[in-house]
């Protein structure tokens, strides 16, 4: 049955592929995108918590296929950034050239699910590369923005140097046991030394890391997020994230054995200082964004570095025997990627409905949630507040979760492993506080505020979908004592169900409830009956009319639209304050007018730029693209033009391949 | 670096203790409005009324043909010339600046200046003898009024101790306080204040030129005071009216002190 | 000594004119309109040479628009622009050519200070929103602040365009508290000259009256005896005790120094206390005539002893004051006013003495007793806002010793003669009040009444050059900033 329903989701994504290659009828590639996308997600719903069976598919190079397997976790994100693709789709991209765009995301997802349950090296890497260049597709089809060449390209060259990685890592995996199955892979990092085991731990973080946007690859977020439109963002901070997480998570803890001559396991320690870091600097740059697809996007770099310091928590916690706490860091990272999938779909379809009604996708106070209906209103405000972290939504369940597993730090043993929990504890603090204030700044600057001139309303569709993935979030939450309990094989591997220790009754404890606990189930019921009490006494004072005056601002009416605080404003603050980050650059130019002799006293023009520089970009990237450039330039000799020289390469290049036979 | 607060503790209490008790309300020697006797005048003398600059004082012929003079005590701007001019003691200076009333017609000594009366009762100020928020806003004034506004939050003072602030918005104030003659650009802001404040609100005009228009009323950009702009509950003329002034006005409009001016004198 | 020179020249010259006298050293201090009986508009330039110099007055009669010199001269772009508004001369190439003292909206049925606009009508006034600057940006804030501002303070708007901590651009809509008081000056006896002119700035009253009764005795030739000379000093330099006390005490309160505030407010009280017991008035109104004083005063019984113990307490005080960290912190380096900037747009008053031009009214051209008195003048180069409360607290200082010295000279005689100003003359008063320069220029008509007053208030060209010290500053910065310029919006706005 899972294998039908399998079969046939595969099958209408190919089938939306191949008719949308050829250029017509994209509003039925759509319908069938979306169809296969619901399949899927029956199978997910149909097969947790068991986990698929195996499929041997003829797919993979050599004589042997390749296993297809979806377990448990991947089926537990798989399904989770399905519902943000399927509306996605549903909605279909506002730029004019659909075919195109639906293609890539055709691939996006097909490659997702290779990534998801293909079980050996070359299909998995092919899989992957399907799902990065379909990325690309996305948002070239598109052709939303001029200069979109520069920045797909950018995050194109990021994403090949960790498909790079990637390759080598494999490669060193496999020729410890020349066998190319991941089942095998376990075994042989056993095998090899510390320190290439290490190694093969850096490689896979950076060729995960590429995909997740942690240091220093997030910096392709905002371009490429910014050159497409809000359905690719939701499919790529969705689903895509999702699989990338999952091949990463997988390889962490699968394949690099638990050293147990070590007090302390490097890899976690480290993975867990380059999640915090990068969480806290996708966060501060986020917050600096004026553009919703970019602020969106550094957060999705956020939310996935929040999920990697969890994945080194776990690795910390097993390397110590603590196999609870394992698992708990381990479910604590499903969770907050399922709640994060979710809500970043919303936030993206917003950001789409918008840009329909206004034609940009800029952070400006335009009174948008005054004249729209209350269920784009309520959706979006509860995707908002997840990723802010606030009760009683699923985002605030898994910060909520992720301060617990690292408070209980205090049970490892060697004191450098309880100092990085403390020190990731705090540096998340700085993180969680400054998530928040930048959905206080994408809600209360995208969606709040009274508008000079009126917008148009958003479409039904959009509100519906926004509505229906926003509520979604608050089911997550609220249900979350019941979808524990299907997560219980999840942390099979540590030999732990710490899922079902999760839940006490109604309420959430980490494992135990006398450390702490929490209660989104029981908050939902109670916030709505404590709003009871003003309601009333609202409806109570309704008999007297109170006499409305316009808003008092000194004495003058004033533009409210002109006085409201813009985007720039609002992170300016922040800006100053880690000047020592963001290095701002103030340029402020005044023109003075022909008749006041050079004197620069009567402008008749201010012309300002601010802006903040990047960390990376200048110091990184910028001196490897000229390095490149400078390596291409000397290679060119190769170019050379004739004929005789490109006839003799190909015969030194023959020459060398038969040695290399006979040899 | 020198400890601030010790330095405070030292100097001790430095607020007056009146008008609890005591006579020490720091206006010793200042001079108010001029005491008028016109039963002292010389016959046919209208030296006062030919100096006055913004015609408090008026010699009109009453019915019978007689010289009457006429005092409008709320278009003082206590400059003392009618004092320096009168030739016998029928104008004296005195230091009556306790000049606050609830009616515009209290500060007529004699003479009819088509004072329009009061149509309704303010509302009664129960519940606020103790506590009460001003709304201060400045109308075109010189500015003397606001430094003696301003005068009233400094230590001799001391205004908080009678349970009397100055709030940064109209909306939670319960009197507004106006000073300046009303010119035509701060018209509709003031209108708007007005707007702004919840009832139950009364308005309080300090300052000559907010009770009349004082000197600066009339011509292109000013009005002539309150009058016909927001209806005024307390009055209180001076040019500037002094701190000490200001606190009798406000005590006695929160009915915590009795109204000591009525037709135009002040009676102990 | 009659203190200006009149020289008549033609508007087609006057470009030329001043430059030649800027490039001579001179400054420009003013340029007023003034419509004689027979009805042609005129101009009067007033300028200053040198020290102990006359200032030199420049009229001319335009014949239509004049020449700007705004360009040459950046402090008169704003009194062309208020010639423009109150007579309606157009001037050609003004660098701001937009209204400035009456308010867009403000429709009179003719330039309000032409001598036909009909007595006591007011002027039809339309609120309209204010167009200037115009802003094309999304990312920047239009932060109106006023007319009504957060505290018992005069109405102005200060619409500030922000980013978020960092202002771009500070404007400044003035004019909310212009009452026309020039105008109301016109037919008025000398009495109620001086009447009208202490209420002009109410803390500033003694300086506005005794400028007013100066171009009145200048205008009559008139020698006023030497007590009234020695006691209008007197007084001068306790209206300016009792202004710096004030302002150290809003200083600290913006600095959020609460004792400092309340010790320095409460030293004004007793400055203020001692105006009132001494004569009748805290604000030392009623006691000018043109001529002398209208009374004698005793000050020689107790007014030393009292301020004695005055400065000792202002000495600790500000001891104090200059060794508090946190509130020097918020001093230094905020709001810097460059030299050359002062110099240009015209300030004047401890504000260009905090700048580093050395120029006091008392000391460069005499006038009261000042000439035979020793005088100080503290200068300061940093010109930040330290710099500002630094000159004020050694202003203090020196008042108060100019007093103590004032009481040692002060002898028995009369203090007033009569004045009385010949048809059609004209008079130039000057004084340094606690502000800055401060101009009155006084014409009289057939009939000896007033015919013209012009007021040049030290806020009014102190208000122009402060939103430059704004620009590019942060808001955490801005009240502190303002209150160490210390300027009063009455005397601006007359």
């Amino acid at each position: 049955m899972s294998n039908d329903l399998l079969a046939a989701g595969l099958t209408s994504w190919l089938i939306a592929a191949g008719l949308a290659l050829t250029g017509r009828a994209t509003f039925f590639t759509r319908i069938i995108l979306g169809i296969g996308g619901g399949v899927l997600l029956v199978l997910v719903v149909t097969t947790l918590p068991e986990g698929s069976a195996s499929v041997h598919t003829p797919l993979g190079i050599g004589v042997s296929g390749s296993d297809f397997r979806l377990s448990p976790d991947a089926l537990w994100l798989l399904g989770f950034g399905l519902p943000g693709a399927i509306f996605a789709t549903w909605l279909g991209t506002p730029a004019r050239h659909q075919a195109t765009w639906s293609f890539g995301v055709a691939m996006s997802l097909i490659g997702a699910l290779g990534v998801f349950g293909l079980q050996d090296a070359v299909s998995f890497l092919v899989a992957w590369e399907i799902m990065s260049l379909g990325g690309a597709v996305m948002i070239l089809g598109e052709d939303l923005a001029p200069e979109k060449g520069r920045s797909v390209l950018f995050m194109l060259g990021l994403l090949e140097a960790g498909s790079v990685a990637l390759i080598l890592a494999f490669l060193l995996l496999s020729q410890q046991t020349g066998s190319l199955s991941f089942s095998d892979f376990a075994a042989a990092a056993g095998a090899m030394p510390k320190a290439e085991q290490l190694f093969v731990g850096l490689l896979l973080l950076i060729g995960f890391g590429a995909k997740l946007g942690l240091l220093p690859f997030y910096e392709w977020f905002p371009g490429a997020y910014g050159a497409g439109s809000g359905a690719t963002g939701a499919l790529l901070s969705g689903a895509v994230l999702n699989a990338a997480f999952f091949g990463f998570s997988r390889g962490l803890t699968e394949w690099l054995p638990i050293n147990h001559a070590l007090p302390v396991s490097i890899p976690g320690i480290f993975i867990v200082a380059i999640g915090v870091l990068s969480a806290i600097l996708s966060a501060l740059y986020a917050f600096q964004q004026e553009d919703w697809r970019e602020l969106l996007s550094l957060s999705s770099a956020e939310n996935a570095s929040i999920a990697v310091c969890l994945l080194g928590a776990t690795m910390m916690f097993r390397q110590d025997g603590l196999t609870d706490l394992a698992g708990l860091a381990w479910t604590v990272a499903l969770l907050h990627l399922a709640g994060h999938a979710l809500a970043k779909g919303a936030m993206f379809l917003a950001a789409d409905g918008v840009y329909r009604v206004v034609g940009d996708y800029m952070l400006v106070q335009r009174g948008i949630l005054a004249r729209n209906s209350w269920i784009f209103g309520l959706g979006a405000l509860f995707a908002a507040m997840s990723l802010a972290a606030m009760p009683p939504l699923a985002g605030f369940v898994s910060e909520w979760y992720l301060f617990q597993v690292f408070f209980q730090g205090f049970h490892l043993s060697s004191l450098a492993s309880r100092m990085t929990a403390a020190l990731a504890g705090a540096g998340l603090a700085l993180t969680v506080a400054i998530a928040f204030a930048i959905f206080i700044k994408l809600f209360g600057i995208g969606l709040l505020g009274r508008a000079e001139r009126r917008v148009p309303q958003i479409a039904i569709t959009t509100s519906v979908a926004v509505g229906v993935l926003g509520s979604l979030v608050l089911a997550l939450a609220a249900g979350m004592p019941i979808w524990l309990t299907h997560l219980a094989p999840v942390s099979a591997t540590f030999d732990s169900d710490a899922p079902s220790k999760m839940a006490d009754g109604w309420l959430l404890v980490p494992l135990t409830a006398k450390f702490a606990f929490i209660s989104p189930s029981k908050l939902v019921i109670v916030m709505p009956i404590l709003a009871l009490l003003p309601i009333t006494l609202l409806l109570l004072s309704i008999r007297r009319r109170p006499r409305v005056v316009p808003v008092w601002y000194g004495g003058r009416d004033q533009n409210p639209q002109r006085a409201a605080t813009t985007a720039l404003t609002f992170s300016n603050a922040l800006r100053t304050f880690y000047s020592f980050i963001y290095r701002p650059i103030i340029e402020t130019e005044r023109e003075s007018p022909q008749d006041s002799n050079g004197k620069p006293y009567f402008t008749r023009r201010l012309v300002f730029t601010h802006d903040v520089a990047p960390i990376f970009g200048p110091y990184l990237f910028a001196p490897l693209e000229k390095l490149v450039i400078s390596l291409a330039a000397r290679l060119r000799i190769i170019q050379s033009g004739h004929l005789n020289f490109y006839l003799s390469l190909i015969g030194a290049l023959l020459v060398i391949i038969l040695l290399l036979v006979l040899l | 670096m020198p400890l601030w607060t010790l330095f405070g503790l030292r100097k001790g209490k430095a607020t007056t203790v009146w008008p609890k008790r005591g006579q020490e309300n720091g206006q010793e020697g200042v001079r108010g409005m001029p005491r008028i006797e016109p039963q002292r005048c010389e016959d046919g003398c209208t030296q006062c009324a030919a100096v006055c600059p913004t015609e408090a004082i008026r010699v009109h012929a009453d019915q019978t043909g007689a010289a009457r003079l006429e005092v409008d005590y709320g278009r003082c701007i206590v400059c003392q010339l009618c004092v320096e001019a009168c030739p016998t003691d029928a104008v004296t200076a005195s230091s009556d600046w306790a000049f606050g009333t609830c009616n515009r017609s209290d500060l007529v000594l004699s003479g009819d200046f088509h004072i329009v009366p009061k149509v309704t009762e303010p509302e009664s100020r129960h519940g606020f003898h103790r506590s009460l928020h001003i709304r201060h806003v400045d109308a075109g004034s010189c500015n003397g009024c606001e430094s003696e506004l301003q005068a009233l939050n400094n230590p001799f003072y001391n205004l908080h101790r009678l349970g009397i602030f100055f709030t940064p918005s109209p909306r939670f104030a319960d009197l507004l306080l106006v000073t300046g003659p009303v010119t035509y650009a701060m018209r509709e802001p003031l209108q708007r204040a007005y707007e702004a404040m919840p009832e139950p609100r009364w308005v309080m005009a300090v300052g000559t030129c907010a009770v009349s228009g004082g000197v600066a009323g009339g011509g292109y950009a000013c009005g002539n005071g309150l009058e016909g702009v927001l209806p005024v509950d307390l009055y209180l003329p001076g040019c500037p009216p002094n701190p000490a002034a200001l606190i009798e006005a406000l005590l006695m409009f929160l009915e915590r002190a009795p109204q000591r001016v009525k037709g135009g004198r002040l009676v102990e | 000594m009659i203190g200006f020179e009149l020289q008549s020249i033609e508007p087609d010259n006057v470009p030329v004119a001043i430059g030649q006298l800027i490039k001579n050293g001179g400054r420009m201090q003013m340029v007023y309109g003034w419509q004689p009986d027979d009805g042609h508009l005129e101009l009067r330039y007033v300028a200053s040479r040198g020290v102990n110099e006359d200032f030199l007055v420049l009229r001319c009669v335009p014949r239509g628009p004049l020449p700007s010199v705004a360009g040459i001269s950046p402090l008169l772009g704003w009194h062309e622009r208020e010639i423009s508004d109150l007579f309606g001369l157009k001037f050609t190439g003004l660098p701001e050519p937009y209204r400035l003292v009456l308010h867009d909206g403000a429709s009179p049925v003719m330039p309000p200070l032409d001598r036909a606009y009909p007595f006591d009508t007011p002027m039809p006034f339309e609120p309209t929103e204010g167009g200037m600057p115009v802003v094309d940006s999304a990312d920047v804030q239009r932060l109106p602040f006023g007319p009504v501002r957060a505290d018992v303070v005069e109405s102005v708007e200060l619409i500030f365009f922000y980013i978020g901590e960092h202002i771009l651009h500070l404007h400044p809509q003035l004019f909310f508290k212009h009452r026309g008081m020039e105008k109301r000056f016109e037919g008025r006896s000398l009495a109620h000259g001086v009447i009208l002119a202490e209420r002009v700035s109410g803390v500033d009253s003694f300086a506005h009256g005794l400028c007013f009764c100066q171009a009145v005795e200048c205008a009559a030739h008139c020698i006023v005896p030497p007590r009234a000379l020695m006691l209008r000093s007197l007084l001068a330099e306790l209206e300016r005790l009792y202004n710096h006390l004030h302002y150290l005490g809003h200083l600290s309160h913006t600095t959020t120094l609460k004792v400092g505030e309340a010790e320095g407010k409460l030293l004004e009280e007793r400055a203020k206390q001692i105006n009132g017991r001494l004569t009748g008035s805290r604000f030392l109104r009623g006691l000018l005539i043109p001529g002398g004083l209208r009374c004698d005063l005793a000050p020689e019984l107790w007014l030393s002893q009292a301020l004695e113990d005055l400065r000792k307490d202002v000495a600790v005080y500000t001891a104090m004051l200059e060794t508090t960290n946190s509130h020097l912190d918020r001093l230094i380096t905020t709001g810097v006013l460059n030299r050359q900037v002062a110099y240009d747009q015209g300030a004047t008053g401890p504000i260009d003495r905090a700048s580093g031009l050395d120029w006091d009214l008392r000391r460069d051209h005499p006038y009261a007793a000042y000439g035979e008195l020793p005088l100080t003048v503290p200068v300061r180069t940093s010109g930040d806002a330290h710099a500002r409360a630094q000159i004020r607290i050694a202003e203090i200082d020196a008042s108060i010793a100019l007093i103590q010295r004032i009481l040692l000279l002060l002898a028995a005689g009369p203090v007033r003669v009569d004045c009385s100003p010949t048809p059609h003359s004209e008079g130039l008063g000057w004084v340094e009040s606690p502000r800055g320069s401060l101009f009155y220029g006084i014409h009289f008509d057939s009939g000896s009444t007033l015919s013209r007053v012009k007021i040049k208030s030290p806020s009014f060209s102190n208000w122009r050059v402060f939103p430059l010290t704004v620009h590019d500053s942060n808001m955490m910065d801005y009240a502190i900033n303002e209150a160490s310029f210390g300027l009063t919006v009455a005397g601006c706005d007359r």
